[in-house]
């Protein structure tokens, strides 16, 4: 479903603050994979995201999903196979507009939009409020309100049902419970966990949470310097445990987890 | 200083202030939807009004010639937009680059004359501030009350299309819209066409209502333009809600503008100082927004304690 | 909202009548419009007031002068102020001030004055020395016959003549286009330079000093704000200015033959007794120009450049 080929990614070169954010990066990811990836600071886990997103273009390598190659693609063309929800809660939802016109938004992903056709059918309408019903927040009963008015939980749950609306060929999380506190994060986190189940989904999602990342998906990947160094397969990943991890990166990388927000429990 | 002077200058404040309220329409759409603050304005607003005067001059129709405004106008933002997005140039900085340029391209259009006198009495034109006090349809309130409804009517449906939604979420978040497929580049470029096609259609009804264009007739349009979206918002915020009710404000809020012109005149302040004046009203309704949350504020620190 | 707009509005019409019934007296009430704080513009103003402050006396006349700052927006909303206060009169100093009144009434006597062209500024065809509308007033043409005479005089052996104006000024195309063709006569080569604004005007100037012999500015008040600009490149480079007006000139011309703007608006202020007192017909009476005008140089300039003028100039002061 997606495969990432020796991508390499130098930010601002030729200069003092050049950086090398991926130095080679190997990834590929079957049908129904959910992927969890952890690193320390630094590593390129967020940048391996925004590089199959496109956000912007990769210096070498090719990336490929379902068999496309998007490596040229704009980050608005490939959103056509894509779902994603970012770490900051402000970022996934336009905030001056209502939930039912986000979700109208989200829904018309990679299709024509037309300026003769209006933006929202009363008939998606219901269908939105049974979607929103699922999440258990009470906005069904809101709409018509600003997203803007929403807490931080409530608009990345909102941007969750959006990245799925449309069933995306990947589903993106960039450390999306990061910004939450710990209740509303478990509850995002089980909302993740069902639609990537019910909707059948593939998806990569990039935690600071070892607990997390061993609980979640059937694939943990480590990434350290811009490459990935240690990718566990379903069978071993359900033995780990959070100290295996560490001393599995520190045998592989000759170094310790340096990753300061990192959660070990 | 008669109470009935002022009253009497009434109908030419708000038809003057129904003329600039289709130009703030244009600036909402740039400053308010897009977020972008765009000073091509000052130039295409001259456009508009010199499209309308040569044409009107040469005997065309006054409603050819302003549909030609408009189409001239978008062609304006569509320069500001490429500068944007195409050669990467900020958006401030890309608006007066095509100010600037505006300002060559409408002594061209006005063949090389600074300024073109459109007589009323000699060529059929929409509206002229001769007929402020007609009670008639004549009346230039009548023709810019339905323009200005019109307008309004049209911009509603077209921000509520697919595509319209597409063109809010590209002010709103970019991020955001990009991640939802859309083409935000584009969608600025079309932002921008449509807005000064607006700022120029404007600019064409001033030309016929004041009776001339003159190349530096819209010098500082973008302060009067901001000035009527935000005195709207401040005053009518409230009463109005939906987007076409936000449209009418900013055109009541247009009008509010040269109201205050107008007394500000009629109490006989001395005129050197209109700018100062100008200046500080608008300051004034901006600071209204920001001086409310901190009162806010400080009620919740009151009570949170 | 719509309801009460339209209250307003009628409420605003009744009123209008009421007001235009309102029986005359002996005091008028004259509007005076005034484009741009300018020396020129000041000084006409003056010389309107002067004049019809001395006909009617000072209890019989009550002037309401406004400036609209430069913004022809303002202009509008004056015009607007000085209908709906029914004046006996308008003054309108400069073209976009009275093409603005002239778009606000058509009752209302209107007399210019700092208007070079009212054919142009009017959109008049067929111009026979009036309006034939509720307008006349003064014209500020310089003499511009008169003004290539004095170039040619003070620089016969001169090939090239650069003209250097603003284009944002109406009436200064018109002049170069006038001067042009006196000035080929005497067989010249004219090259117009325009500039936009003070930003440009340093290059511009520079670039018709390297070309040229010899720059005429007309009658421009923007050039007339930023004559110290001019100077400072016409001086280095040794290139003689010869003015349409007294303040240009004095900051950055040799010679010219000036009209007095003070005259002119004292004119003005002429025309508008005859016309409130006298009952004289506006439409018909015909666009007057400046009374007389004089040879002057600037003292200064001419001993900085080596030039030495014939003895009927008079020296600026």
């Amino acid at each position: 479903m997606l495969d990432i080929n020796q991508i390499v990614k130098t930010f601002n070169p030729g200069t003092i603050t050049e950086k090398v954010a991926l130095s080679g990066a190997d990834l590929h990811l079957q049908e129904g994979d959910f992927v969890t990836i952890i690193g320390g600071n630094g590593a390129g886990k967020s940048t391996l995201l925004n590089a199959v997103a496109g956000v912007f273009s990769v210096d070498r390598g090719s990336i490929m999903i379902d068999g496309n190659d998007v490596t040229n693609l704009p980050e608005y063309r490939r959103a056509t196979f894509l779902g994603r929800v970012f770490q900051d809660p402000m970022t996934g939802t336009a905030a001056t507009m209502t939930i039912e016109e986000n979700m109208a938004l989200a829904m018309r992903r990679g299709e024509h939009r037309s300026p003769f056709r209006w933006g929202i059918s009363s008939k998606e309408k219901k269908m939105y409020r049974d979607e929103l019903a699922r999440l258990g927040l009470g906005l069904e009963d809101r709409m018509s309100a600003r997203v803007g008015l929403l807490s931080g939980g409530q608009r990345q749950a909102l941007t969750l049902l959006m990245a799925t609306l449309k069933k995306p060929k990947l589903l993106l999380l960039d450390e999306h419970t990061a910004a939450l506190d710990p209740k509303t994060a478990a509850k995002v986190l089980h909302l993740t966990r069902d639609l990537v189940r019910d909707h059948h989904l593939t998806a990569l999602m990039v935690t600071h949470n070892m607990k997390d990342a061993l609980q979640y998906g059937n694939r943990i990947v480590m990434m350290h310097e811009g490459k990935v160094i240690v990718d566990v397969n379903r069978e071993t990943k359900s033995m780990l445990r959070v100290e295996d991890l560490l001393a599995m990166f520190e045998h592989t990388s000759g170094a310790a987890l340096d990753n300061d927000r990192m959660l070990l429990g | 200083m008669e109470l009935v002077k002022l009253f009497n200058a009434f109908p030419g404040a708000i038809s003057q202030g129904l003329v600039w309220g289709l130009m703030a329409i244009g600036v909402y759409i740039t400053y308010r939807i897009l977020d972008v603050a765009d000073l091509t304005v000052d130039g295409s607003m001259a456009t508009g009004g010199a499209v309308a005067a040569v044409m009107i001059t040469s005997g065309i129709d006054p409603w050819v010639a302003v549909l030609c405004a408009f189409l001239v106008g978008l062609l304006a933002g569509l320069m500001t937009g490429l500068f944007h997005t195409a050669m990467g140039i900020p958006a401030i900085l890309s608006g007066i680059l095509t100010q600037l340029a505006l300002y060559s391209i409408n002594l061209r259009i006005m063949g090389g004359k600074a300024n073109t006198a459109v007589n009323v009495s000699k060529y059929h034109v929409l509206i002229t501030s001769r007929n402020v006090r007609a009670l008639s349809l004549e009346n230039p309130i009548c023709l810019l009350l339905v323009l200005t409804a019109v307008l309004i009517l049209a911009l509603h449906f077209f921000f509520g299309t697919e595509y319209g939604c597409a063109l809010r979420a590209t002010g709103a978040n970019q991020n955001m819209a990009r991640a939802q497929g859309i083409n935000t580049r584009f969608g600025t470029v079309v932002g921008l066409m449509l807005s000064n096609g607006i700022v120029s259609f404007s600019g064409a009804m001033l030309t016929q209502y004041q009776g001339f264009a003159d190349v530096q007739m819209a010098r500082g349009a973008i302060v009067i333009g901001l000035a009527a979206v935000i005195i709207g918002e401040v005053v009518f915020g409230k009463l109005f809600r939906s987007f076409w009710g936000k449209l009418i404000c900013v055109s009541l809020g247009a009008v509010i503008y040269y109201l205050v012109m107008q007394i500000v005149l009629w109490l006989g302040l001395n005129t050197n100082d209109l700018k100062m004046l100008t200046a500080l009203v608008v300051a004034v309704f901006l600071a209204v927004p920001y001086w409310k949350g901190l009162a806010v504020q400080k009620k919740i620190r009151k009570r949170g304690v | 909202m719509k309801k009460i707009l339209s209250i307003i509005v009628a409420l605003c019409m009744c009123l209008a009548c009421i007001s235009g019934t309102a029986a005359e007296d002996k005091n008028y009430t004259v509007g005076v419009l005034q484009l741009i704080q300018h020396v020129a513009l000041d000084a006409a103003t003056q010389g309107f007031v002067d004049a019809l402050t001395e006909k009617l006396g000072a209890d019989h006349v009550t002037f309401d002068i406004q400036n609209a700052s430069g913004d022809s927006a303002n202009c509008t909303t004056i015009a607007n102020g000085f209908v709906s206060a029914n004046v006996d009169l308008i003054m309108a100093n400069a073209t976009p001030a009275l093409q603005a009144c002239a778009a606000a009434t058509v009752d209302i006597p209107i007399l210019g004055t700092s208007v070079t062209d009212y054919a142009t500024a009017l959109d008049i065809d067929n111009w026979n020395g009036s309006t034939g509308l509720n307008i006349s007033g003064t014209c500020d043409l310089a003499p511009m016959q008169g003004q290539a005479d004095m170039l040619h005089e003070l620089f016969p052996d001169a090939a090239k003549v650069g003209l250097l104006y603003c284009s944002a000024e109406p009436n200064s195309l018109y002049q170069v286009n006038v001067i042009t063709e006196y000035l080929t006569a005497y067989g010249y080569e004219c090259k117009p330079f325009a500039f936009a604004d003070s930003n440009d005007l340093a290059s511009v100037t520079q670039n018709a000093c390297d070309e040229c012999d010899v720059l005429y500015v007309p009658t421009d008040n923007t050039a007339a704000s930023y004559t110290e600009t001019i100077a400072n490149v016409t001086i280095p480079a040794g290139k003689p200015v010869v003015a349409g007006e007294e303040g240009i000139c004095k900051g950055c011309g040799v010679a010219t033959l000036s009209i007095s703007y003070y005259d002119l608006g004292y004119a003005t202020g002429l025309m508008a007794y005859e016309v409130l007192v006298n009952g004289a017909d506006v439409s018909t009476l015909p666009v007057e120009t400046a009374p007389n005008a004089v040879k002057e140089y600037n003292a200064d300039m001419c001993a900085t450049l080596g030039i030495t003028v014939p003895e009927d100039y008079v020296a600026i002061q």
